[in-house]
C-alpha cells in the first residue's frame, strides 16, 4: 500500500478521534454462516428454517380474517398446505475417505416426528473420475426442480404444479370406469373410488417433490454433460422406501450446459404405480407390471447478468386396468408447463413470477367427454429480500384457476421466512 | 568615437556577463530555498522520522475452511475445489493521525475467482481502492455483499471477465457468491494505511508509523483482539504479539 507522507510531531500529536474500530463493525451478519463441521471435516451438518404463512381472498368455503387456501390449490395431502407450513430440515454428509460418503437428511413439518427424507450412501468408484453410485433414498432422477435444496433456489414460494398438485389418481384405488374418474375431477386432495381402497385419500403429484425413492443410482459427468440413471422401488408420483408391487422404476436424465449458463435437461422414468392390492381388486393381478407411470421431462435455465429464466415440461401417462363400462380411455395423461424467472433489482432485493399449467387428457363417459382431471392454471408473482446472506424474506401473490370442482379459483397472498445453513 | 565605442561595446560585453553570473546566483538561491521550502514542508519538522510496529499474531486454531452445504441432493459428488487460508490476519492502528486520511489515488486490487475459491480470502485495502473480480472458472460465479461498508451484487459472469468495485466507506466487507454458498472471502477496508496482513505464519510489519503512542488491534476471520498500546520510538520498531481464538 502507498504511503503518505506527514508533517512531523507537531502533526502527528493531533491524532484522531475516528479510529476504526468504530468504523469496523465486529461482525458484519449475526446469524451463523456456514454449515457446522467437525471430526477434522469428516461431518457435515447444514439445515434449513422456513415459515410459510397465506391468506386467501377467496369466500367461496373459509371465512374469517385470512381464510385458508379453500380450493386446496397448495395442498400437499387434505390436512397440510405449502402455503401454510413451518419445515425444519436438517442435512448431514459423513465422509469415510475419498471413495465413500454416508449423505441424509432429517425433516420436520409443522413440528411433527422428523422423517429421512434422504439416506443414501455415496460411492465414487474411481477417484479420478466423475462417476458416483448412490444407494438408498436417493435423490430424484427426473426433472429439475425436485433437486433444487438452495432455498432461494425457488424463486416464489409456491412450488411447480407437477411437483405438488394432486390429481385425482391414487396408486391404491382405482375408478371402476369413466364415470367414476370424471366425478372425481378437482378432488385429488381427497379423492376416493369403487376398487381398492375405498376410503379417501390424496392422490398423485405427477412428481412428488415432498418424497425421495428408494433404489440405486448412477452419475456422471463432465464440464458439458451429465447423465444419471436410476432403478428405484417407487415411481414419480409415489416414491417408496417398500415395495408395494415387486416392480422397479427405471429412470434416467441427461443434462448439457453447452455454454456457461444454460443447461437443457431431458428426463424419462417409467415403473409400474399401482399397488398389488388395487391390482388384485381390479382382477388383474397378473399384469400388475403394465400398469405403470410413464413420464417425460425436458427443462431449460438461462441466466446472465441479474436475471434468471426457466422453463419445465413434464408429461405423465398412466395406464390402468380396464374394468367396467363406459372404460377409459388410456393411457390418462396430464401435461404441466411452467415458465418462471427472476430478475435482481439491487443488491438483496429481487422479483420473480411463475406462470404454470396443469393440463389432462380426455376421456369419453356416459353422458359427457371432458378432461380427466380439471386443467389448473397459476400464476404468482412476488419477490425477496436478503435481510442477510442466508436469511430471506419472500411476498408473492399467487392467483390459482381451475376448470372444474367445488372451488375454481382462489387468490392467496403468502409470506415466507427462510434461513438456511 | 571609435574608442567610445570599443569602450562601450566592451562596458556593454561585461554588463551582459555580470547580468548572467547574477542570474546563475539568483538561480541557485532559488533552488536552495525551494529545496528548504519542500524539506521543511515533507520531513519532521522536529527531525523525528518513523518507526516500524511488527510482531507475528498467533492462532490458536485455524478457523476452518468453509464446506459446502451437505450435497444431499446432487447426483453426484461435486467437483473437487481448493479451500480458502484462513490463517491469515490483519493488524491495524486503532486510530492514526490525521495526515494518515491524505489520499491523492486509488489504488487497485484483484479478487480472483478460482476453483470456487476467492483468491485471496481476505484483502485489506484503504479507501477508495477499485477491486477487480475477475472470473477464472468456466461456471458462473455471482459476487455479492450485504455489508454496511459495500452493498452490492456484481451479477452472473463468466470466465474470462471481471467486474470492478470502489470501495469508499471504511469497515469490513464480507464477500460471497450467490450461486456457490461455501465461497467466501472478507475485504477490509481502513481509511489509513497503518495495517498490514500477516503472512501464513502471523508474522506483521506496519510501516512508516510516525513516532507516538498507539492502540494496535488484530483481527482474523470476524474475530478482534482487545486494543493494545505500542509506543512507536523516533525511527526505530515495536514489538507486539497477540494470540487469538
Amino acid at each position: 500500500m502507498r504511503i503518505l507522507p506527514f508533517r512531523g510531531r507537531a502533526l502527528g500529536t493531533l491524532v484522531t478521534v475516528v479510529t476504526l474500530g468504530a468504523s469496523l463493525p465486529a461482525a458484519a451478519q449475526t446469524l451463523p454462516n456456514d454449515p457446522i463441521v467437525f471430526g477434522g471435516g469428516r461431518v457435515t451438518i447444514g439445515g434449513d428454517v422456513s415459515a410459510t404463512f397465506s391468506c386467501a381472498d377467496s369466500d367461496e368455503v373459509e371465512t374469517g380474517r385470512c381464510p385458508g387456501d379453500g380450493g386446496f390449490f397448495n395442498y400437499t395431502d387434505y390436512e397440510h398446505s405449502a402455503l401454510r407450513m413451518l419445515r425444519v430440515g436438517v442435512t448431514a454428509a459423513v465422509k469415510a475417505g475419498n471413495r465413500l460418503s454416508l449423505l441424509g437428511e432429517l425433516r420436520s413439518e409443522n413440528a411433527g416426528t422428523p422423517q429421512p427424507y434422504a439416506l443414501y450412501v455415496r460411492i465414487r468408484p474411481w477417484t479420478s473420475r466423475a462417476v458416483d453410485v448412490q444407494v438408498g433414498r436417493v435423490p430424484p432422477t427426473f426433472g429439475a426442480f425436485a433437486r433444487r435444496t438452495y432455498p432461494a433456489d425457488n424463486v416464489v414460494i409456491g412450488y411447480p404444479l407437477a411437483y405438488q398438485y394432486l390429481t385425482s389418481l391414487r396408486p391404491d384405488a382405482l375408478p371402476a370406469n369413466a364415470d367414476e374418474l370424471l366425478r372425481m375431477r378437482g378432488r385429488g386432495w381427497r379423492s376416493n373410488f369403487s376398487v381398492g381402497d375405498t376410503a379417501p385419500d390424496r392422490g398423485l403429484a405427477l412428481v412428488s417433490a415432498f418424497r425421495w425413492d428408494t433404489g440405486v443410482q448412477v452419475h456422471a459427468a463432465n464440464d458439458f454433460i451429465d447423465g444419471a440413471a436410476a432403478v428405484t422401488t417407487g415411481t414419480l408420483g409415489n416414491p417408496l422406501v417398500g415395495d408395494d408391487n415387486a416392480g422397479k422404476q427405471v429412470a434416467g436424465r441427461i443434462a448439457l450446459r453447452p455454454t456457461t449458463g444454460l443447461i437443457v435437461g431431458l428426463s424419462a422414468a417409467r415403473g409400474p404405480f399401482l399397488t398389488r392390492g388395487a391390482s388384485e381388486r381390479a382382477g388383474a393381478a397378473r399384469g400388475a407390471g403394465r400398469f405403470t407411470q410413464t413420464g417425460w421431462g425436458a427443462d431449460l435455465e438461462f441466466s446472465r447478468d441479474y436475471y434468471l429464466v426457466r422453463f419445465e415440461t413434464i408429461v405423465s401417462d398412466w395406464r390402468l386396468p380396464v374394468i367396467n363400462a363406459p372404460t377409459i380411455d388410456l393411457p390418462l395423461r396430464a401435461v404441466s408447463t411452467l415458465v418462471e424467472g427472476r430478475y435482481k433489482i439491487r443488491p438483496g432485493l429481487y422479483a420473480a413470477a411463475r406462470l404454470d399449467h396443469l393440463g389432462f387428457s380426455t376421456i369419453t363417459g356416459s353422458t359427457r367427454r371432458d378432461q380427466w382431471d380439471a386443467p389448473v392454471t397459476r400464476v404468482e408473482l412476488g419477490g425477496g429480500f436478503s435481510l442477510q446472506r442466508n436469511l430471506l424474506l419472500k411476498l408473492t401473490f399467487q392467483h390459482n384457476t381451475r376448470a372444474g370442482g367445488r372451488v375454481t379459483r382462489v387468490n392467496l397472498g403468502a409470506a415466507q421466512i427462510v434461513f438456511w445453513l | 568615437m571609435k574608442m567610445e565605442s570599443r569602450s562601450h561595446e566592451a562596458h556593454d560585453a561585461s554588463r551582459v556577463e555580470v547580468v548572467s553570473f547574477r542570474g546563475l546566483r539568483v538561480f541557485v538561491l532559488m533552488v536552495v530555498l525551494v529545496s528548504c521550502a519542500v524539506m521543511f514542508f515533507t520531513t519532521d519538522t522536529s527531525g523525528a522520522r518513523n518507526g516500524l510496529i511488527r510482531g507475528r499474531v498467533a492462532l490458536r486454531r485455524a478457523a476452518p475452511p468453509a464446506e459446502r452445504r451437505p450435497t444431499v441432493a446432487e447426483l453426484g459428488a461435486p467437483a473437487e475445489r481448493d479451500r480458502s487460508d484462513r490463517r491469515q490476519s490483519v493488524v491495524y492502528l486503532e486510530a492514526a493521525p490525521r495526515g494518515a486520511f491524505e489520499q491523492s489515488e486509488p489504488g487497485h486490487a484483484v479478487m480472483d475467482q478460482h476453483n470456487e475459491t476467492f483468491v485471496p480470502h481476505l484483502l485489506a485495502v484503504t479507501t477508495g481502492t477499485i477491486v477487480a473480480f475477475p472470473n477464472s472458472d468456466r461456471i458462473y460465479h455471482n459476487v455479492f455483499s450485504l455489508s454496511k461498508a459495500a452493498r452490492f451484487d456484481l451479477g452472473r459472469y463468466a470466465v474470462g471477465r471481471s467486474k470492478s468495485l470502489r470501495f469508499d466507506r471504511p469497515g469490513i466487507v464480507r464477500v460471497f457468491c450467490d450461486i456457490h454458498s461455501h465461497m467466501n472471502a472478507f475485504i477490509l477496508v481502513f481509511s489509513h494505511p497503518f495495517f498490514a496482513i500477516t503472512d501464513v505464519e502471523g508474522r506483521y510489519r506496519i510501516d512508516n508509523v510516525p513516532p507516538g503512542n498507539y492502540n494496535v488491534i488484530a483481527w482474523n476471520e470476524g474475530l478482534f483482539s482487545e486494543p493494545r498500546p505500542a509506543a512507536v520510538p523516533d525511527g526505530g520498531a515495536t514489538e507486539l504479539d497477540f494470540v487469538l481464538r
